[in-house]
């Protein structure tokens, strides 16, 4: 029964996105459709003195001008509601929304918002997370304690800390006694941003009963329905949200981006659509990043390599607005001491508002910035001890059954045969064999790294699934085909389950109408939850067969088997009835079965959203091979070997361009890019020209090989893993040039020049 | 403002758009007027590619290129590469290969190729590589991409 699971089953997507067919945000039309355009703040910080609309009120083709005083008292936000849809009072960053338009055309728009004047009075900018956090910073939200909030948000009076996080185990300070030798070092990580091809959008729509109905490529429909519902006070059923394909999320196309400004236009647009399409400017500056972080890290171990204490304190640049900020500043602290056995850990988050692009959930949700630091500082330990730098991980690493570094004791941990596998592929044992100096006398250098990431715990799944009287199936649920290939892992499971073969399927649109509850599309969840609520309503529908079978055959549903898209009497194959011929004995005139799953997690702490420890951990580790031209400092990744634990995987082609993309993703976000903001707050390259990623020239060989450590409770063993396949990227090419010309980058990205000068300064000494 | 009349053959369709402001680009008149919204914009600036058509056989950025330009010419896009039902063998070997993920840059992706393949029918990995370097991908790491343009190298080389 479960032929299907497990197997490189051609995408079920793919014909739809090689042919045009598929549509994405941007190609959303509905008939009367207005197009809309905000007007952004030119200043980090400032006070809003006026808005003058005359102008722009009496252009021909403008339908509806709004601004943030038209919705006093409506803020946004999933873990802390500090966001207003449009400006209210003052701007917190460069590109935050103060007006928009809805005019019969884009061009019209575009002129319309030149038309409104906006006096602003300047205040004093906090461009960086440390600024924010000295005395006598600029507050940028006033009264920050007094929002609403989730419980484990955590701010502080008075401050920019709009959320503390702390974990420990164990005795710090003894930890650090009992140690030979303590290492102490300050790894920096830098604003990167998700650069989806999409380009973020939405289109809104009030209808006559005053019912919200939004079309846009948001990853989580119900996750969005509830935030707009809190923020305009409305109840859940009388906002719709359906999400089409997305054409690149890596976290950053939830919460609140395109879809506030479509809303308080169609709230003024007399129930006619209003489509918002982002440039690529707006993307960078006013969608969201990735957290820029200092890490201080303090480890303690033993003369043969052994951690005892590991203290990491994070500081989070969270940019102008909480989003999803706090729950990265939570989810990830937790993990900040790596996939390594320790028995002494004190882990603290401080998450801080900046006059910044709001920072929030990145691939990784946070572990690429950890592993950066914890895994760097392995190597410096391994060097320091005279330990390999992958024998040091090995006699560290977190195995089955012991307890991380949260306390708790883990399950399915994958990180010891990632490591190997790693090394293997890119011959670490060999590398000592291999030339250091090139031809064109590049140094080579080999490095290698690994990380774990944990799900946001608990959160919920539901799915249905339709067989139709024929025996063809609908999968329907909230899950979004965000490149995943989400669609092909649950058809895989359901037809698994069902025996059904994959042509038979359909798929439902996700649609807060029709589509059950789903938290999200986020956290590398969906395989596990959604897995499950797929494989247990198919369950439901195989139970319901039998029934149906016992009936028609007048004996127990203990007695009937069914399988293979049949049903028959136990050893009575021979008289087997087709599922469509099930239906048709019973209901003649026509009928369909509905299968119903939902999945939960058991949880051992708490019941609310965040509250519990990690239903999973996934693993990875990297290996690469680099060239660094001493004369230009210049960094090369040559090959780069990539193994992730995916616990039993679904469909290994899946796992693997995750994998390979993952891997390449991350050579981006180690050596190329950076959103760079000015101390006035303002970002200076929001374009593809000036935030470079990498072009297929770029992209070196990618080895990339799974890793099988199955999870008891995951849907046939699998789980998530689409997150951790970056996450230990950084560490591995910073160790790889430390190897290769002996200096340590410890601040993201590691350009050209910082190695230059970094070599320069390792020769004056 | 100023407008003009545009003819042109999409696809091997004969077109004809009046009152075409001279201002607009070729993807708002592949998508917006001809309705055909496989072809997709993600920049605006001419850096990503994912607008990528062919015009006269020529690969371009179309959201560079101004509607009136392409009066008289000849544009082939994602829709044009397959016949009825049946895929091109790019697009085949795109399936196949597992090079498609979220999809966004894919048409661009298959017509930039398409260009490669009718200027050099047996490019080396480095010579595709070079020919898809406008057309950024986030998801795929393009290693699949670039197998999947070897791979269909090989299926158009034979003979049918």
């Amino acid at each position: 029964m479960e032929a299907l699971v497990g197997k490189p089953v051609t995408r079920v997507d793919a014909l739809d996105k090689v042919s045009g067919a598929a549509v994405f945000g941007p190609d959303v039309k509905l008939v009367g459709m207005l197009y809309g355009k905000a007007l952004r703040s030119p200043y980090a910080h400032a006070r809003i003195v006026s808005i003058n609309l005359d102008a722009v009120r009496k252009l021909p083709g403008v339908r509806a001008v709004v601004t943030g005083a038209d919705m006093p008292g409506v803020l946004g936000g999933e873990a802390v509601k500090d966001m207003p849809f449009l400006a209210q009072g003052k701007v917190r960053y460069m590109g935050e929304p103060v007006a928009a338009v809805a005019a019969e055309d884009e061009a019209t728009a575009l002129k319309a918002v030149e038309l409104i004047e906006v006096v602003y009075d300047e205040l004093p900018v906090a461009a960086d997370a440390l600024a924010a956090l000295e005395k006598g910073a600029p507050l940028i939200h006033e009264g920050l304690e007094n929002y609403a909030r989730i419980s484990v948000i955590k701010p502080v009076p008075k401050s920019n800390i709009i959320s503390v996080n702390e974990y420990t185990k164990g005795d710090i300070e003894q930890g650090f006694r009992e140690s030979d030798e303590v290492f102490e070092d300050e790894f920096r990580s830098q604003t990167v941003h998700h650069a989806p091809l999409e380009p973020h959008s939405a289109v809104a729509q009030v209808d006559v009963s005053g019912r919200i109905l939004v079309w846009g490529p948001n990853d989580s429909p119900h996750r969005l329905r509830k935030d707009l519902a809190d923020a305009l006070h409305m109840r859940l059923d009388r906002v719709r949200v359906v999400s089409t394909y997305v054409g690149g999320g890596f976290g950053g196309k939830g919460g609140l981006k395109a879809e506030p400004i479509a809303i308080a236009l169609a709230l003024k647009a007399n129930h006619r659509p209003v489509k918002v399409v982002f440039t690529r400017e707006e993307v960078f500056q006013a969608t969201l990043v990735r957290h820029a972080t200092v890490v201080r890290i303090k480890t303690g171990v033993k003369r043969d390599g052994t951690l005892m204490a590991r203290e990491v304190k994070i500081v989070w640049d969270t940019g102008a607005y909480a989003e999803k900020g706090p729950t990265v500043c939570s989810q990830a602290t937790a993990a900040a001491a790596g996939p390594y056995r320790v028995p002494h850990v004190h882990l603290i988050g401080q998450c801080v508002y900046t006059n910044k692009a709001v920072a929030g959930a990145y691939r990784g949700y946070g572990t690429p910035q950890l592993a950066w630091a914890c895994d760097s500082q392995m190597d410096i330990i391994a060097k320091k001890l005279g330990i390999d730098p992958l024998e040091m991980r090995l006699r560290n690493v977190l195995r089955e059954g012991d307890v991380n570094p949260v306390g708790h004791p883990v399950h399915s941990v994958g990180v010891e045969d990632c490591l190997k596998q790693v090394a293997q592929a890119i011959g670490w044992q060999e590398r000592q064999h291999h030339p250091r100096v090139t031809e064109k006398g590049r140094h080579v250098g080999f490095g290698i790294a690994c990380g774990a990431k944990n799900t946001k715990t608990p959160s919920g799944s539901e799915a249905a699934l339709y067989l139709s009287q024929d025996g063809s199936l609908t999968i329907v649920t909230a899950s979004v085909e965000v490149g995943q290939g989400v669609r092909t892992i649950l058809a895989q499971i359901a037809c698994g389950v069902l025996g059904l073969p994959m042509e038979n399927v359909s798929f439902s649109q996700p649609d807060t109408d029709s589509t059950p509850f789903d938290a999200s599309t986020t956290s590398s969840r969906t395989t596990f939850h959604m897995g499950n609520a797929v494989k247990f309503a198919a369950e439901d529908l195989k139970k319901q067969l039998a029934q149906l079978a016992a009936s028609l055959f007048g004996c127990d549903v203990n007695q009937v088997v069914v399988d293979g898209g049949k049903a028959w009497l136990a050893e009575q194959a021979e008289r087997s009835l087709t599922y469509p011929e099930l239906l048709q004995k019973q209901y003649g005139a026509g009928a369909s079965m509905t299968g119903r799953g939902f999945y939960y997690p058991k949880s051992e702490q708490g019941k609310a959203f965040h509250e519990s420890p990690s239903l999973f951990w996934m693993y990875a580790a990297h290996a690469v091979q680099v060239e660094v031209d001493p004369k230009t400092g210049r960094v090369e990744v040559k090959r780069l070997a990539a193994a992730a634990d995916t616990g039993r995987p679904i469909n290994p082609v899946n796992c693997l361009q995750q994998i390979e993309g993952g891997a390449v993703h991350a050579i981006g976000t180690t050596l190329m890019e950076e959103l760079i903001v000015d101390n006035q707050g303002r970002m200076v390259n929001p374009n593809f020209h000036d935030y470079r990623i990498p072009t297929a020239m770029d992209a070196p060989e990618i080895l990339a090989s799974l890793v099988e450590a199955p999870h008891r409770e995951g849907p046939f063993g699998a789980k998530g893993m689409a997150e951790i396949v970056t996450t230990s990227v950084p560490p591995a090419i910073g160790n790889a040039i430390e190897d290769a010309v002996g200096v340590r980058i410890r601040d993201l990205p590691i350009r050209s020049d910082k190695v230059w000068r970094a070599l320069r300064e390792s020769k004056e000494k | 403002m100023k407008e003009k009349s545009v003819t042109l053959r999409i696809n091997g369709e004969a077109h004809v758009f009046n009152h075409v402001s001279v201002r607009k680009t070729l993807v708002q008149l592949i998508r917006d007027d001809a309705g055909l919204m496989g072809t997709k914009e993600g920049c605006g600036e001419g850096d990503c590619g994912t607008c990528t058509v062919l015009l006269n056989g020529q690969p371009v950025n179309s959201c560079l290129v101004l509607a009136t330009e392409a009066d008289g010419k000849e544009v082939l896009t994602v829709e044009g590469l397959s016949r009825e039902w049946e895929l091109h063998p790019l697009q085949q070997a795109f399936v196949e290969e597992g090079a498609v993920q979220c999809g966004f840059c894919i048409p661009g992706m298959l017509l930039a190729a398409k260009a490669l393949i009718d200027e050099n029918p047996t490019p080396t990995e480095a010579e595709i590589r070079a020919a898809i370097a406008g057309n950024l991908c986030r998801c795929t790491g393009y290693v699949r991409i670039v197998q999947a343009i070897q791979s269909a190298v090989v299926s158009m080389s034979r003979p049918r």
